[in-house]
């Protein structure tokens, strides 16, 4: 039901302070100090203070004093509305339910509905119920629960999107929200041999009962998997993946009509590119698409751009004037960035800065690893560039003067001009949701891999935020805007002097993801819509106990400790803080009324 | 080399022992100092003879000598000693009360005795009546040698009576006192203002001078309490539950208002008046009793 309940409950043993004022209310009432006086006839005539009033107002107080004290009690005890959520002693029945594009088959997500409302209607009376949906992340849709309706008005929200299979993510989640309680998992999934990420991690506590619930997926599935345009043809590959062969059209949409139209014959769990030339409009999209009835319908299309789409221009600027090794990794890691046509990059060096011009300012994004050898124009180019909106990412390293760097950016960041030495340190997001991080979520562990020699050790400021951090608690990606622009700095360098992440496989997507983090406003408009994974368009399954033996037994201690999820409510709602407040307020009010009472 | 101090605190005159000690070094010290002072002239302390000589005023003979010696001296600085004083003292339970180191009552009784000291050094009759609200002790006025030891005696053996009431023992008194002299007295006044002020006019009906020594602690001038308290009444007992900082001004206000009454009252029926607080110096008091002495020789 809905209630109130307590991260910390034994702080709710201080209440009886409570009963402190109380007792003193009672016990010493009478002790009011009584003084011997002559002129008590000229006092009666004095406005004295009448008993009832007087009695009114030490009744007051108390009641100030106590609800101050049941209120501390109360803050301490970390309060939340749990609405009908589960107390965390409570058993748990967690039914994840498969949500990726493999569940788009005919029918197929109904019978994972029903599979799940069965699940849910056969759950032990004592175990509270909890909804996750997982593709290749997985999402609580149902916090644990004793309202059994609200699982069944989750579960017909819920529907097959186009994202890959993750079971490793999705057995994680599942046994963070079982924590150290009694528990049960039961997976509804077509059992997908795609489904196992060989870098993924997750799996479920011991004592942890297991079920899953097979939903046997196609016989057999068409997918379009990949589609370019090349002139004045589309070329697309389309995958067969039956033990039969198959002889499927292949249509390209345009503008809502069909507009060219090729028939292709698959072997069995084979491929076949088709070359379809088709009078494509100049702009727009087109659609390569296949009937395949029976199989999974989300990769039965595939979206293509049509206009040329031009590389995005990034500046590197560096301070090398041999142009041997300056700016080199970033240049080779944006380079792979769309199969090297998503940014054309443009490494300087900081003399011919200035002469660049107009072609340094209107580059879409700059990064600046170097700037010792700017002379004054690039200098006030690159400041102005950042001051009118540019956007930037400035590697703090050894090759930055600092003295010079006020100028450059027109902002003083504040840092030490000497490096710090943290031999491995690694580096953390503090938000792993951030555009540039979001590669990292799984496997979270690839960003902690990057080590770091040295960095620079700029200093918190309230306009700037921090984006991910050295493992000693410095900063070691931060973000801010300066006159309309951004600026992204990174406090060590990006050109394997200070450290060896650019030698790390972490460093090709982080620097792509923030050239397209700096760019996005012009990268989102140009790049075409992402399909269905490929692998996931294939219908292989596992069998249970194939499924079942994959899984890792985790041991109970290694989890998140019990009550995380009430813990995520209580921090969000905060009533602890309000409980406060109220008390500072009784407090003064106390303080008052006694003030004026002596 | 420090000064002394001219006058003595009261609560160094408390702790001098018997009451005797108390009025002679209050009075002897006011003496030592009033030769220093301005006031010389009103000294009557000694007596001194000296021959006549032509040009003295003949006024100044002492023709009770000359009846007895046959020969002319001249009285210098003697005054009258048929002066008859009535010392009435109030006793009643207000007079209890003390902020400090003494209480009213002591400093009244030290008052009285030092008075009562002054006026057997200058061979004037005096009279000791201890009341409340009646007479509780009566000492009747006499100027024998002996007298100033009984006085003295019945001021340290003082009991604490009850209510005030001032009018019904002055009404008494007056009837009774029939030679012309003077009354002291010293009180608190807490009473019906009215009535006291009845009560002293019956002696100058009579032609009696009066002295009012009106005696307040400092707690009753200036009411300093900060505390919430019940103010419990020394004599009736009855109490009133106040908050002091809410009433403060009311009350002196009202206490400033009764001393008001009785110093323009008792000045427009031309009785001396005269405000101590048990704070101040005890020679203020005999100060103000010589003025008036002197006024009344």
């Amino acid at each position: 039901m809905f209630g109130i309940s307590f991260l910390s409950p034994l702080f709710l043993v201080g209440a009886a302070a409570a009963a402190v004022p109380i007792l003193l209310h009672l016990f010493h009432r009478r002790t009011e100090v009584v003084i011997d006086f002559p002129a008590v006839s000229l006092l009666k005539r004095a406005p004295v203070q009448h008993h009832r009033r007087r009695r009114l107002r030490e009744l007051l107080l108390l009641a100030l004093r106590v609800v101050a004290l049941i209120l501390l009690a109360l803050s301490f005890a970390r309060p939340y509305f749990a609405g009908a959520a589960a107390p965390d002693s409570a058993p748990l029945t967690v039914i994840a339910i498969d949500t990726s594009m493999s569940m788009t088959a005919p029918g197929q997500f109904d019978r994972a509905r029903d599979a799940a409302s069965r699940a849910a209607a056969s759950a032990p009376a004592a175990h509270a119920l909890a909804v996750i949906g997982f593709s290749d992340a997985a999402s609580v849709l149902v916090q644990p629960t004793t309202d059994r309706s609200a699982i069944a008005a989750a579960l017909d929200q819920v529907a097959a999107g186009n994202g890959g299979t993750r079971f490793r993510t999705a057995l994680a989640r599942a046994s963070e929200i079982i924590g150290a309680r009694e528990g049960r998992v039961v997976v509804i999934t077509d059992l997908q041999q795609a489904g196992w990420e060989a870098n993924d991690e997750g799996g479920v506590p011991d004592g942890v009962d297991l079920e899953v619930i097979s939903l046997a997926p196609p016989p057999g599935n068409l997918a379009v998997t990949s589609a370019e345009k090349r002139d004045r043809r589309i070329v697309a590959s389309i995958q067969n993946y039956s033990n039969s062969e198959v002889r499927v059209p292949v249509r390209i949409i345009a503008g809502g009509k069909e507009i060219a139209r090729t028939d292709v014959t698959i072997g069995a769990n084979g491929a076949a590119d088709v070359d379809i030339a088709a009078a494509l409009p100049a702009s727009g999209d087109a659609e390569v698409r296949v009937d395949d009835a029976a199989g999974y319908q989300a990769d039965n299309a595939r979206t293509v751009r049509l206009e040329a789409v031009a590389a995005i221009p990034i500046a590197v600027v560096v301070a090398d004037p041999t142009g041997a090794v300056g700016g080199l990794y970033v240049e080779r890691a944006l380079t792979v960035a769309g199969a090297g046509r998503e940014f054309d990059v443009d490494v300087r060096d900081g003399r011919d800065v200035a002469a660049g011009g107009e072609d340094v300012s209107r580059t879409a994004a700059m990064f600046v690893l170097g700037t010792r050898t700017l002379d004054r124009g690039g200098r006030e180019l690159i400041n102005r560039y950042l001051a009118g909106g540019g956007q930037v990412l400035l590697a703090l390293g050894p090759d930055v003067d600092p003295g010079t760097l006020p100028d450059v950016l027109g902002v003083q960041l504040s840092f030490d001009e000497s490096p710090v030495r943290t031999p491995g340190a690694t580096m953390i997001a503090n938000d792993g949701r951030h555009p540039i991080f979001r590669p990292f979520l799984n496997p979270s562990g690839a960003l902690g891999d990057v080590q770091v020699e040295q960095h620079r050790r700029l200093n918190d400021h309230a306009d700037r935020t921090v984006l991910a951090r050295f493992s000693g608690g410095d900063a070691a990606l931060t973000e801010q805007t300066v006159g309309q622009g951004r600026l992204v700095v990174f406090t060590s360098d990006l050109d394997n002097q200070w450290s060896r992440f650019p030698l790390n496989p972490a460093f090709v997507p982080f620097t792509v993801e923030t050239a397209r983090y700096l760019t996005r406003n012009i990268s989102l408009a140009r790049r075409s819509p992402e399909g269905a994974k490929a692998a996931e368009s294939n219908p292989a399954a596992t069998t249970v106990e194939e499924f079942t033996n994959a899984i890792d037994r985790t041991n109970r201690a290694a989890l998140r400790e019990a009550g995380s999820t009430a813990r995520d409510l209580e921090d969000r709602q905060r009533w602890w803080q309000i409980g406060l407040l109220v008390m500072l307020a009784a407090l003064a009010g106390e303080a008052l009324l006694g003030r004026r009472a002596t | 080399m420090a000064r002394p101090a001219r006058y003595l605190d009261p609560a160094v005159i408390a702790r001098l022992g018997t009451i005797d000690l108390k009025a002679r070094t209050i009075v002897e010290g006011f003496l030592t100092g009033l030769h220093r002072s301005p006031y010389k002239g009103f000294s009557v302390e000694f007596a001194e003879y000296r021959q006549y000589l032509p040009g003295d005023d003949l006024a100044n003979l002492d023709w009770k000598v000359f009846a007895r010696s046959d020969k002319h001296f001249i009285k210098k600085y003697e005054e009258e000693t048929n002066l008859t004083c009535h010392l009435l003292l109030d006793v009643s339970r207000s007079m209890g009360y003390g902020s400090g180191e003494i209480t009213k009552l002591q400093y009244g009784s030290y008052l009285t005795g030092a008075l009562a000291y002054l006026m057997h050094r200058q061979r004037d009759s005096f009279g000791l009546i201890e009341f409340d609200d009646r007479i509780a002790a009566l000492l009747p006025a006499s100027a024998r040698a002996g007298h100033l030891r009984a006085v003295l005696l019945a001021l340290e053996r003082i009991k604490m009576g009850t209510r005030t009431n001032v009018a019904k023992p002055l009404r008494d008194l007056a009837a009774a006192v029939r030679k012309r002299g003077m009354v002291v007295l010293v009180s608190d006044l807490l009473d019906d203002p009215a009535a006291v002020l009845e009560g002293l006019k019956h002696f100058r009906i009579r032609g009696t001078d009066v002295i009012v020594f009106h005696i307040l602690d400092p707690y009753e001038l200036q009411f300093p309490f900060e505390q919430a308290a019940r103010f419990r009444d020394m004599e009736t007992d009855e109490e009133v539950a106040a908050v002091p900082g809410t009433i403060r001004a009311d009350y002196i206000e009202k206490i400033q208002g009764l001393i008001a009454f009785y110093r323009h009252e008792l000045g427009v029926a031309g009785i001396d008046y005269c405000l101590l607080e048990t704070s101040q110096p005890l020679e203020l008091g005999l100060m103000a009793y010589l003025m008036t002495r002197r006024k009344v020789l």
